[in-house]
């Protein structure tokens, strides 16, 4: 059987939008968190109250999105601002793989994610209570997460299949597990992965607050410090607006030149805990590790780095270290890429692929923002500089709520 | 308002939903259909005008209409028979 192989990549995000400029700044851990600004991401919105005084909602936001000029403006003007991002981060990877030279009938996209457009939901049925008839005609195909699919196929030319994924904060690695089992069953010969941006309005913001899973009550007033996975100071996960996108394909399929590999997908585990509930398992968690290891044919040894999900839960955070030791990847490089990025829930999981694969590609381990106290330190942790390293083995999990787990090993020669 | 305002508003949604018609100098007898508008953009190009004129009428009751120049005189044949 052939290799499964990356050979695109894009990346949208609050510290960088390309490549490059993601890159760079990962690997200085310059984050860009704040008090969010978009429109619709805090109380009061139209007629439902302001809180008083509880703080502002915190994260990182796309500051200005460049977007490419081979766009058309007509299918742009009633596209979502996750689907927006998703069109430009996806024209990075289209030409970063030289897709146009594929047949468009053999390539395929799944989209990681559901719940695309919370924040502009809001916004809408705020601008249009009082006024229902008027609303655009539009919304009528536009409010379902698959536009995302159409207009990606549309602007693209894809032809192959499409469609979306939901796996909560897993939904981006999830997608990139699809994306190998559509090239590895030949149903394509070429598939896109896209972890879409999950645009959260003040509803979802205020609910992930309530129910104690995104922070931050300690550094409410001081943003930069707020994203802390890991550390013991740490209350919760800081959301952080990104996509990603990349491409996956059959090595010995390739015929086309120019193409690049970024690493091999080596081998993926999935799991769920038949827990309806937020709260993490370690024996799901486990599970997935060792499934992906022996689905790559490792040994734990093997892996020199590992990019878990580490969110900054209180819990989570917890039984994701007590897996990794249990597992015997207490030996393996760990840093948090979550702590530069924020959360980018369904995006999450993409993101941290292209993070260890720019890792990998570049030969440094990027910083872990606010690791002053980590909760384990006897592993080996990435904390404050970048660090030279030569990965050729990584592992990257995923973990989204309602008990879904999966794990990725990504081996580079 | 008369119905050359209508129209003037119909051809800038139109431009909003249509962005190649940017510098299309408009005629009575324009169909958007032929303009390059398909049937949701048609629609989203009656709504949006409707809204400009906070006036709400059923768009099955404008679909009768074959170009811009119809499009405007019964959206204000509406206009007059709604004032009391």
């Amino acid at each position: 059987m052939s290799e499964l192989v990356i050979t695109g990549i894009g990346v949208s995000s609050a510290i960088g939008q390309g490549q490059a400029a993601f890159t760079a700044a990962l690997l200085q851990g310059a984050s860009a968190f704040g008090v969010l600004k978009r429109p619709g991401r805090q109380w009061p919105l139209a007629d439902a109250a302001g809180l008083g005084d509880a703080k502002p909602f915190i994260g990182a936001e796309i500051s200005a999105l460049q977007m490419p000029d081979a766009l058309p403006r007509k299918a742009l003007r009633t596209a979502s601002w996750s689907s927006q991002v998703a069109a430009a981060t996806l024209h990075e990877a289209w030409h970063d793989a030289g897709l146009s030279q594929v047949s468009p009938e053999r390539i395929g996209l799944v989209v990681g994610g559901s719940n695309f457009q919370q924040r502009e939901l809001a916004q809408l049925h705020a601008a249009y209570r009082g006024q229902p008839f008027f609303l655009k005609p539009s919304y009528g195909h536009v409010f379902m997460d698959t536009d995302l699919c159409g207009l990606c196929t549309e602007l693209f030319g894809i032809r192959g299949f499409a469609y979306t994924l939901g796996a909560a904060s897993a939904s981006g690695q999830m997608a990139v597990l699809q994306a190998m089992d559509a090239v590895r069953c030949g149903r394509v010969d070429v598939c896109i992965a896209v972890g879409a941006l999950m645009d959260l309005s003040c509803w979802e913001l205020q609910a992930f607050r309530s129910m104690g899973a995104m922070g931050s009550e300690r550094f409410a007033d001081q943003p930069e410090q707020a994203c802390r996975p890991f550390d013991a100071q740490r209350d919760g996960f800081i959301y952080g607006e990104s996509c990603g996108v990349v491409v996956v394909e059959r090595a010995d399929r390739i015929n086309r030149s120019g193409v690049s590999v970024y690493a091999q997908c080596g081998g993926s585990a999935m799991a769920v805990d038949a827990n309806r509930n937020p709260n993490p398992s370690l024996e799901g968690e486990m599970t997935v590790i060792q499934g992906a290891l022996r689905s790559a044919g490792l040994a734990a040894d093997q892996i020199d780095y590992v990019n878990p999900h580490g969110t900054a839960s209180l819990v989570g955070d917890e039984i994701e270290l007590a897996a990794l030791r249990r597992c015997g990847l207490g030996g393996a490089y760990l840093n948090a890429t979550k702590s530069v990025t924020g959360h980018g829930l369904s995006a999450a999981g993409i993101v941290e692929i292209i993070a260890t694969l720019v890792q990998m590609k570049t030969g440094r381990l990027h910083p872990t923002c606010n690791l002053q106290v980590p909760i384990d330190d006897t592993l080996n942790w990435v904390k404050n500089e970048a660090l030279d390293c030569k990965v050729r083995h990584a592992l990257t999990m995923s973990i989204g709520f309602g008990g879904i787990n999966s794990a990725l090993c990504l081996l580079r020669a | 308002m008369n119905k050359n305002d209508i129209f003037a508003i119909i051809a800038k949604h139109a431009q909003e939903v249509v962005p190649s018609l940017e510098s299309h100098v408009f005629a009575q007898d324009d169909a958007l259909r032929d303009l390059g508008a398909n049937s949701i953009d048609r629609a989203e190009i009656t709504m949006m005008t409707l809204e400009t004129l906070a006036l709400r009428i059923p768009l099955t009751e404008l679909a009768g209409a074959q170009n811009m120049g119809e499009l405007a005189a019964l959206i204000h044949s509406r206009m007059a028979a709604s004032v009391v």
